[in-house]
């Protein structure tokens, strides 16, 4: 194949833009949901019981 | 109600689109990862060389679809901008919003490859030329979209601002579409038309075809996947959104 560098970095540079295009959505979604989570636990967590351990009159 | 209008208005729900898309964007990069595949192997290995550029007309097999994508995304961008501006839907300026990163990725693709090309061809990387100059320009009126979006913390009016760039923008896709009739240019002029005979040869033409369709369908799965992620950070501490977090575990 003639030009064989140019053509393979072309494909190449290519197939990494897709590549980011296919990962970066996903991560952020995935990064969201983790957030989403971690927020509710830690809500959930900070939610007082009975800090001085007396039953409710 | 007729149903495609009832879906219409469905589809304008946060969750209900959060469901569309996640169900839907995973199609739409499969189908366009194998189209795409299909055309490649045709480009690369099966259409004979170029009698005059030899194999390195094989990159334009990726660098003339990237390149209608680059001006086609911006231009959907704007209609979607032009909508969320005049009738304030949300889903709108999400899909106008996301469709920036993708068009940014594919301009500079078509950049890259035409410059890639240019070495061997032009026996030079850069040239001014008009055609590479508006490209050039296109990038970063992209990138200034991408920015201004991240730059204001009301994300409404962030999306209604970057939107204006957006319709502003669009007087640029014709200058670049024209600019090889307009100025002396370095560039080759139309050498495939749609409507009418092609200056290329038929047996060239169906990886083109294949190329053309599949990154138009991976686009489809982008934009879903994009605006799906956007529409969940705009949503966060909705109960749907916690609810799908725990889902998610």
């Amino acid at each position: 194949m003639s030009y064989q560098n140019y053509v393979i970095a072309a494909y190449l540079v290519f197939a990494i833009v897709l590549l980011w295009d296919f990962l970066a959505p996903r991560i952020r979604t995935r990064q969201l949901l983790r957030a989403t989570r971690l927020l509710a636990a830690r809500k959930a967590a900070s939610v007082p019981s009975s800090p001085t351990g007396e039953l409710p009159r | 109600m007729n149903p495609v209008v009832r879906w219409f208005h469905q589809l304008g729900s946060p969750p209900y689109f959060d469901r569309f898309a996640a169900r839907w964007a995973p199609w739409a990069y499969g189908i366009g990862v194998l189209v795409m595949a299909w055309g490649i192997w045709q480009g690369l290995f099966v259409v004979p060389a170029d009698y005059q550029q030899g194999d390195s007309f094989r990159i334009l097999y990726i660098h003339v679809p990237s390149a209608w994508m680059s001006l086609a995304v911006f231009a959907l961008m704007a209609i979607y901008a032009a909508i969320a501006l005049v009738w304030r839907i949300k889903l709108c300026e999400i899909l106008a919003m996301a469709c920036a990163p993708i068009g940014a990725a594919f301009t500079l693709v078509t950049l890259a490859t035409g410059s890639i090309w240019g070495k061997p061809m032009w026996g030079t990387w850069w040239d001014w030329d008009p055609r590479l100059t508006t490209e050039l320009i296109l990038l970063f009126l992209y990138l200034g979209i991408i920015g201004l979006y991240h730059a204001i913390d009301d994300r409404r009016a962030a999306a209604r601002a970057a939107g204006l760039l957006a319709i502003v923008g669009v007087v640029l896709l014709p200058v670049i579409r024209y600019s090889v009739v307009w100025w002396h240019s370095l560039h080759q002029g139309q050498t495939i038309s749609l409507l009418g005979p092609s200056k290329m040869d038929p047996s060239m033409m169906p990886p083109l075809l294949a190329m053309v369709i599949g990154t138009h369908i991976w686009f489809v799965g982008s934009l879903l996947a994009r605006a799906r992620a956007d529409n969940l950070w705009r949503e966060a501490g909705k109960d749907w959104v916690r609810k799908l977090g725990e889902a998610a575990r």
